[in-house]
């Protein structure tokens, strides 16, 4: 080989070295990245670290923490993933890890029930018995956040789905909130006379698609809604075909803002009086807040009428969980908070913040608006119904949230929308039982 | 070459590998074998199926617009008094992310969004429509907000190409008669091809693997009528919680994306290289 060749084979693996070198550090350094992200979930003295997907609510855990800390001695540490998607795809993955956090805030009902079956969690069944005996939960709820017998969730809040509505617009039109479904459609002639899209109605983001849907399901029905959701009746049925036919009405009147509405601008809509009505979680109230609208002055709420005055009255009723992993950093103290967490202490403060209703249905919410809420569920026996997101098999919602959202931009008629659902029903209902056999 | 032999073959053939194995098997909890029943998803699905034509209509629209707009522009701007400051613009957007150019775009295709309202006051209210509402036409809204980025890479490579075309090929083209147009087919396309066969080439893969702008503006919705492959793939897996279909999705994807290169490059390349 010539010299030239020597230096250049010398070279060469000199080259290579200094690359792999950098490579190595490269490595070491996300190594080390990697690390420092997983040492925020390992355990810290005095704190419980809160896996969460809002991260808005951060300061009302932080709040509701200094309360924990003079029952349990253990603050909270809210670490939030805003995106649900990758949230759900984290919480799934480390918690077959020992990186998991020591709470995370999840979905009830089947969401609830797909996480607990692929194991990982803690048993609070105790923990359940503790908060029932001094009447801090809601009987009914148990079976929302249970598997197989027992309780996987301790309910994180509760919040049910409302509309509200602008009072000065209603002021100004000569329109109250209705209590009965002609009242509610005159209300809706009356603001689209005045050139006011009566109904806020979206499907950005996916989800928000399966709200009128089961609305008016439940409107049209209760019990078929329950009997719908539980894979016992068909999506074909007459009762889901008179749901949809009045919301493609709706759409058909111009009643309907276009599907393509961000519900992020709801509450600005409202004030602005280019929307008349929201239909949307009691938990929108702390928006209409931010939006600088004042409960009982600026916006009210009521709850959707019967579309038949004679059935059963009900309410759409969405709750999120916490719930402990077995691998949990600082187990015991998140034992301690998750067994404080419905204390009354604690709720009042949370529930302030999020001014909202509590999952403990001995603490009031302090917003006039949800408290007027809770009076009418109470005084009307309203059956509390599971929310359409987490009262089937995860598979089956979220294709059939894709055929709604369809449905909403005209892509498809109710029948066929039906149609499909109910097929994709037959299918998911079919391999959820084999799986759980 | 061992390490890196050791580092393709960990990071990409090995996640590979795996991703056909787990196409092959069910999505139930136990996940049985299930042969080809994921693969058959294509024939039975029909929001697979939808996937496929805006696939196909991604690749021709991304392929197209950017080769015939990049190639236009660059000439128009190759020389001339304001040619910088015109390459400058139409440029920018490359440098943008995905995830901008879509909030962007969102901005403007909502229905009541800033083209409807620019349509409504010149009077032309017959016009406003929801854009990413109906399909196809909120799949070819999307290709030109993306030709509207991409045009600007394929100016950059167009405007390198012109600058290496030998002036005295085009002066001696200018004396022997030939006319603008003339000089323009048959002195400079014929020099531009080792461009375009690039151009043409980036234009095939990113057409076919398109997912962040769709993604922000739509999230291949409403139902499932704007997806692409790579969107179908990312639902399957992680919304619809079906790995293995969704494994299925990305092993026909990149099946398409390698044979589509291949064939393309096979025959445009020569031994030389171009």
């Amino acid at each position: 080989m010539s010299a030239s060749g020597r230096t250049s084979s010398a070279a060469v693996p000199l080259a290579r070295r200094r690359f792999l070198t950098g490579v190595a550090a490269g490595a070491a350094a996300l190594a080390a990245g990697g690390c420092a992200r997983g040492a925020s979930t390992s355990a810290q003295p005095g704190t419980t670290s809160i896996s969460n997907d809002n991260a808005t609510w951060d300061d009302g855990y932080r709040a509701a923490g200094r309360e924990l800390k003079k029952i349990t001695g253990y603050t909270l540490r809210p670490l939030s993933n805003p995106s649900v998607t990758s949230y759900q795809q984290v919480v799934q993955m480390t918690l077959q890890t020992s990186k998991s956090s020591d709470l995370v805030k999840w979905a009830s009902g089947y969401q609830l029930k797909r996480l607990a079956r692929a194991g990982g969690l803690t048993d609070l069944t105790p923990v359940w018995k503790g908060y029932a005996a001094k009447g801090w939960v809601r009987g009914t709820s148990r079976e929302s956040v249970s598997y197989r017998g027992k309780v996987f969730g301790i309910p994180l809040y509760e919040s049910y789905y409302v509309l509200f509505y602008s009072k000065p617009v209603f002021g100004k039109l000569g329109l109250s909130a209705p209590s009965s479904w002609d009242e509610l459609l005159h209300c809706a002639e009356v603001l689209k006379r005045n050139k006011i899209t009566p109904f806020l109605a979206s499907q950005v983001g996916g989800w928000p698609a399966i709200e009128w849907f089961q609305e008016l399901v439940s409107k049209v029905d209760p019990g078929f809604y329950q009997q719908l959701v539980a894979g016992e009746a068909s999506y074909t049925d007459d009762r889901a075909r008179r749901a949809m036919d009045i919301w493609h009405d709706f759409m058909r009147k111009g009643w309907m803002t276009s599907p393509d509405f961000d519900q992020a601008r709801g509450p600005g809509a409202l004030k602005e009086g280019t929307v008349g009505m929201f239909l949307h979680g009691t938990w929108q109230a702390s928006g209409m807040s931010a939006a600088g609208m004042k409960p009982g002055t600026d916006y009210g709420a009521f709850i959707l009428p019967t579309v038949r005055p004679a059935s059963q009255k009900s309410v759409i009723a969405e709750s999120g969980v916490f719930v402990v992993p077995s691998r949990a950093s600082s187990h015991e103290a998140a034992m301690a908070n998750v067994g404080a967490w419905l204390d009354p202490a604690v709720q009042r403060v949370w529930s302030d913040f999020l001014q909202d209703s509590s999952a403990n249905p001995k603490v009031r919410a302090s917003n006039p608006v949800v408290a007027s809420l809770q009076r009418d569920i109470a005084r009307n026996r309203r059956t509390a119904l599971v929310r359409y997101w987490e009262a089937s098999p995860p598979s089956l919602i979220q294709g059939n949230t894709n055929d709604l959202g369809g449905f909403m931009a005209g892509q498809t008629s109710p029948a066929t929308t039906l149609r499909r659902m109910q097929e994709r029903a037959h299918d998911e209902w079919a391999a959820w039982k084999r799986d759980e056999a | 070459m061992a390490p890196a032999v050791l580092l393709v073959t960990l990071f990409l053939l090995a996640p590979f590998v795996w991703t056909v194995y787990r196409s092959f098997f069910s999505d139930t909890r136990t996940s049985p074998f299930s042969w080809f029943d994921n693969y058959s998803l294509f024939a039975s699905d029909p929001a697979l199926s939808r996937s496929i034509q805006n696939t196909l209509m991604w690749v021709l629209g991304t392929v197209a617009l950017p080769f015939v707009l990049g190639l236009a522009i660059a000439c128009m701007t190759n020389a001339g008094r304001f040619s910088r400051l015109a390459r400058l613009c139409v440029v920018l957007p490359y440098a943008l992310s995905g995830s901008a150019v879509a909030v962007v775009w969102n901005f403007m295709l909502t229905t009541d969004g800033a083209v409807n309202q620019v349509l409504t006051g010149l009077g032309l209210d017959s016009l406003a429509q929801g854009w990413l509402l109906t399909w196809p036409g909120n799949t070819v809204v999307m290709i030109l907000a993306n030709a509207w980025q991409a045009t600007g890479v394929a100016v950059i490579l167009f405007l390198v190409g012109l600058q290496s075309i030998p002036p005295e090929t085009l002066e001696a083209g200018a004396l022997d008669g030939a006319s603008g147009w003339q000089q323009f087919r048959h002195i400079v396309l014929p020099q531009l091809r080792p461009v375009s066969i690039i151009v043409i080439g980036m234009s095939l893969v990113n057409g076919l693997k398109s997912f962040d702008l769709i993604w922000v503006l739509t999230q291949g919705g409403p139902g499932r009528a704007t997806e692409t492959l790579a969107v179908s793939m990312y639902n399957e897996t992680f919304l619809e919680l079906r790995p293995g279909a969704g494994a299925a999705i990305a092993v026909v994807l990149t099946v398409i994306v390698l044979a589509a290169s291949w064939l393309y490059l096979r025959r445009q390349l020569d031994v030389k290289g171009v």
